[in-house]
């Protein structure tokens, strides 16, 4: 079948199906719009304290209880243990779980702190089994138009943030490979890759 | 010169095949053997090592001088020379929209080329995104991941960073695709393309300066990082290419 008319096909289904979804599943567009209108405020929110005047730290503490508060960062902390979770003890893991909040702040306030002028719009949103990704255009000075997508997963009862995809590069699959790799090269001791994020928390790197 | 990179290409991976492979974990541990698996990259000493060569290279050459490059010119004029590199890449996207069988881009690229050429005042404004025609980047090795060729173990290659032998040998296609790359001496043709080489890469790293500040920043292990960060992107690169399919009939002809 050409590409032609496999889409021609594709349109009448799409109409046929559109036509009946609209009454069958407010529900899934509902949860749709749910996710963009979610990540359309706290990207607003986000804007206003990267793109205000205020100094470095100020910014942070802004920006800490904003994270906690749209951002399942115990989820992520888990995601990026990976295998590890089976080995570490319930004080290692809410040592760890407690440090990611310190390192994910410090990420997020390096990346886009020190922008004045950021902003951002809407595009795509689109559904993956029960995570809504959420398309947006970040625009900073100096800087290429970054394709960024937010992964908005409601498991816990309200819309929460697990993922940013910006350009294809996940963040918590990167930040799990980073921290499988330090700990493959450090006999995966997890009391290392604690005292590594200890550092990295006190010197806001 | 670039027959002498591609020279030098071939002498690096002469090397890598007789170097040091990094030590597979047992079978008996599942988890670990998976993680080795998943991140495809048996030559990690080696590659360690020419990363930590192009990371000196970074520091102490490239990133200064992509960082002077952005602080002496404004926007105003970078934007404009990073418009018309982009214009003298334009016959080596075509070439692998064409070869990639995508019809759409490339009619998206021939038309960037003549509208940018022509309005656009020798491709130094992009006036082309402006009416329809985004820009998009193509090159062959994405093409060949497109015939089903795969990507082979993760490579760190010098001078030009994260790669594979796909992404590789892609790069030297590319270089054939170019008609700069045939440009005959005199009249200052062979200097005009070495100074385009320079600017280039100036122009690509000052692109990123920001962004690799942030992953050696934070990052506990930089090298695993990009790494990641690499093969993520070109997968979602490949996968937007191999997607896209635009009717090539107009719209009311296709309803």
């Amino acid at each position: 079948m050409t590409s032609t008319r496999r889409r021609m096909l594709a349109s009448a289904v799409f109409a046929v199906a559109s036509l009946s979804f609209a009454a069958l599943s407010p529900a899934a567009n509902a949860q749709d719009s749910g996710a963009s209108g979610f990540v359309q405020g706290f990207g607003n929110k986000l804007v206003a304290v990267v793109n205000a005047d205020s100094a470095m730290p100020a910014k942070e503490q802004q920006l800490r209880p904003l994270i906690d508060q749209a951002v399942d960062v115990d989820a992520i902390a888990k995601f990026c243990l990976g295998r590890f979770v089976n080995t570490a003890t319930p004080a290692q893991m809410s040592e760890f779980t407690r440090l990611f909040h310190g390192v994910l702040v410090n990420n997020i306030t390096s990346k886009i702190g020190e922008y004045r002028g950021v902003t951002f719009r809407m595009t795509d949103t689109s559904m993956r089994g029960s995570e809504a990704y959420v398309g947006t255009v970040v625009q900073r000075p100096n800087n290429a138009p970054t394709n960024v997508r937010w992964v908005v997963s409601s498991a816990t009862g309200s819309p929460k943030i697990v993922d940013v995809v910006a350009e294809g590069t996940s963040l918590r699959l990167t930040q799990r490979s980073d921290y499988a790799s330090f700990l493959s090269h450090n006999s995966n001791n997890l009391d290392a890759l604690l005292a590594a994020m200890r550092r990295q928390v006190s010197t806001g790197g | 010169m670039r027959t002498s990179l591609l020279r030098s290409l071939l002498a690096v991976a002469a090397v890598w095949a007789v170097s040091a492979c990094a030590t597979k974990p047992p079978a008996s541990d599942a988890a670990a053997t998976a993680e080795y698996r998943d991140n495809n990259d048996p030559l990690e000493p080696t590659n360690r090592v020419v990363y930590a060569f192009n990371d000196g290279l970074d520091t102490y050459v490239l990133a200064p001088v992509a960082r002077a490059y952005r602080w002496a010119l404004p926007d105003v004029v970078r934007q404009p020379i990073h418009n018309a590199l982009l214009n003298m890449t334009t016959p080596v996207i075509l070439i692998n929209d064409v070869v990639q069988t995508k019809p759409r881009r490339a009619g998206d690229t021939f038309m960037r080329f003549v509208i940018n050429t022509t309005a656009g005042v020798g491709g130094l404004f992009d006036v082309a995104a402006k009416v329809g025609y985004p820009y998009h980047d193509a090159d062959f090795g994405e093409t060949m991941a497109l015939w089903g060729v795969p990507e082979g173990p993760f490579l760190f290659l010098p001078v030009f960073g994260p790669s594979n032998p796909r992404d590789a040998v892609g790069y030297g296609v590319d270089v054939a695709f170019d008609p700069l790359t045939y440009v005959p001496s005199g009249h200052g043709l062979r200097t005009f393309a070495a100074v385009r080489t320079g600017v280039a890469a100036v122009d690509a790293r000052s692109q990123v300066l920001d962004e690799v500040d942030s992953v050696k920043k934070t990052a506990l292990d930089p090298y695993a990082t990009f790494r990641s960060l690499y093969r993520q992107n070109r997968e979602s690169t490949i996968d937007k290419v191999r997607t896209e399919d635009r009717a090539t009939v107009p719209n009311w002809y296709a309803k």
